[in-house]
């Protein structure tokens, strides 16, 4: 029986140190098709929470299904852009060979298609450490998209990106969304962006704070408990 | 000296093919680690008056293990594990030695090798050690290149992560100890870095990078055991000598390639 979530995800917890619970009791579940954000403080557990929905981190407790199934089985469905791809800008792989060897049953003809549906044409042969920030950021999410996912992961895709590789990025996401039916799952801390472009939130910080469409969750109250008294500001600005 | 050439061909293959991913993994202390750890293995051979090869072996194979552990199960880093080992092995192998009356070549030709202590049998070693782990290199090209390019997401592209990189410790063990007869403990790493560093700034991709590093250490393996033949010097130091020297020539020529260009 199919089901009608994408991801379900019940009483998760895990800790780094057995001092501290990174995270404790989360449970929500996001639909097929949707764009979920997940936002939080700094520290409050976002990026944990993707790993182990992803299969990067085993959780302490509770479980966690991708399209029915666990993390690990479920790895030729989904895509990940991490928060940073650190590595030595000086070593000589292009972006074919980055690509290719992530997706080895590509041919190289369908990853040069790919490349153009990112305005990547021309690029395939450089070198990964000359290109900008936002050039990584597009190759990063080339090499999601030629699993040809159902769940896209994305960790704070726009840092390190300028404003106007930011929009652009947006709007790719978008149209994947919109061609592929892509169900998306992003960490941010845009709540602006988040605002416009999200159709569920689920605010994080350390346990599930709330959950639900953005005008429902981005209340003074809900902000004032996820960020402190600052954040309610930006409740009043809209 | 034909069968030091052999055993140096095999090693500028299989040398510089693991060393392109040990320096992008940036663990090219633990080459130096696994050839110093090993001369404890050398040191038993000779007091217990058996072939030190195979001993140097298996304690470069157990070292290499140890680090790959010890780095999963403890906060140490990997240097520093590496180093700890490597000095506790390497004092090990001094204190056993100062047991043993007399001169020592056997022990001299490990330190810093020798042509002529390349025997038949140890041909037999060398070759399908080389072979076999060229073999795996290929077999699994594209996991090595994902692991050493960015660990955590290689796991989402097929790489069995945990087991592959323990199973790299392994082979980089095993050809730095087949290296050492040859080349000397002191400098048999260097086979592993200076071919894949030299490659690295001229290749225009890592595929070709890995065939640069190879093509450039075979050379410095002919070159050098050409003049360690003619001249009477140590085979290992001519070796590293000239790879050293081809190092700085096209470090220099990159330089001043740069320096027209700004």
């Amino acid at each position: 029986m199919k089901t009608l979530n994408a991801i379900e995800v019940h009483n998760l917890s895990f800790s780094y140190t057995s001092a501290e619970k990174t995270l404790e009791g989360v449970s929500f579940d996001i639909p097929h098709g949707s764009i979920c954000a997940l936002v939080g403080p700094n520290g409050s557990g976002k990026t944990t929470l993707l790993k182990i929905m992803i299969g990067l981190l085993a959780p302490a407790g509770g479980n966690v299904l991708i399209l029915g199934k666990p993390p690990k089985e479920s790895r030729t469905l989904i895509g990940y852009v991490p928060q940073r791809f650190s590595f030595d800008k000086t070593f000589p792989i292009t972006v074919f060979e980055i690509l290719h060897m992530s997706h080895p049953g590509r041919s190289r003809t369908e990853i040069m298609e790919y490349l153009h549906r990112l305005n990547m044409d021309g690029r395939a042969d450089i070198h990964l450490g000359t290109l900008s920030g936002g050039q990584l950021q597009r190759v990063l999410i080339c090499r999601a998209m030629l699993s040809d996912p159902a769940v896209l992961f994305l960790d704070e895709p726009v840092s390190g990106v300028d404003v106007g590789g930011e929009q652009t990025f947006y709007e790719l996401i978008a149209y994947l969304h919109r061609e592929y039916n892509t169900t998306i799952v992003m960490v941010s801390h845009e709540l602006d962006v988040v605002a416009n472009f999200a159709d569920l939130v689920l605010c994080v910080n350390k346990k599930l704070v709330c959950d639900g469409k953005p005008e429902h969750v981005f209340t003074a109250e809900t902000l004032t408990e996820l960020y402190g008294k600052e954040a309610a500001h930006y409740h009043h600005k809209e | 000296m034909q069968k030091a050439l052999v055993a140096g061909l095999a090693l500028g293959a299989v040398l510089p093919f693991l060393g392109t991913f040990v320096t992008l993994r940036k663990l090219s202390f633990l080459g130096d680690g696994i050839a110093h750890a090993s001369l404890a293995g050398i040191a038993i051979g000779i007091v217990a008056a058996v072939n030190p090869f195979p001993v140097a072996l298996a304690v470069g194979v157990s070292t290499g293990i140890l680090v790959y552990i010890l780095e999963r199960k403890t906060s140490i880093s990997s240097d520093a594990l590496v180093g700890v080992l490597f000095t506790g092995a390497l004092s090990f192998g001094l204190i056993l030695m100062s047991m043993q009356r007399g001169y020592q070549p056997e022990l001299l030709s490990f330190l810093f090798g020798n042509i002529l202590s390349i025997r038949a049998q140890d041909l037999w070693v060398i070759l399908p050690l080389s072979a076999g782990i060229i073999g795996v290199l290929i077999t699994y090209f594209r996991q090595f290149a994902l692991l050493a390019l960015d660990r955590e997401t290689a796991g989402l592209y097929r790489v069995n992560t945990s087991p592959l990189d323990l199973l790299f410790y392994i082979l980089v063990s095993v050809a730095i100890v087949l290296g050492v007869k040859l080349l000397g403990v002191i400098l048999v790493s260097a086979l592993l870095i200076v071919p894949p560093s030299i490659a690295k700034m001229i290749a225009r991709s890592f595929r070709k990078m890995v065939v640069w590093s190879i093509v450039g250490a075979e050379c410095f393996v002919i070159l050098g055991l050409a003049l360690s033949y003619m001249l009477d010097w140590p085979s290992g130091a001519t070796i590293v000598l000239v790879g050293a020297g081809a190092f700085l020539l096209i470090a220099a020529m990159q330089g001043l390639t740069s320096t027209r260009r700004s």
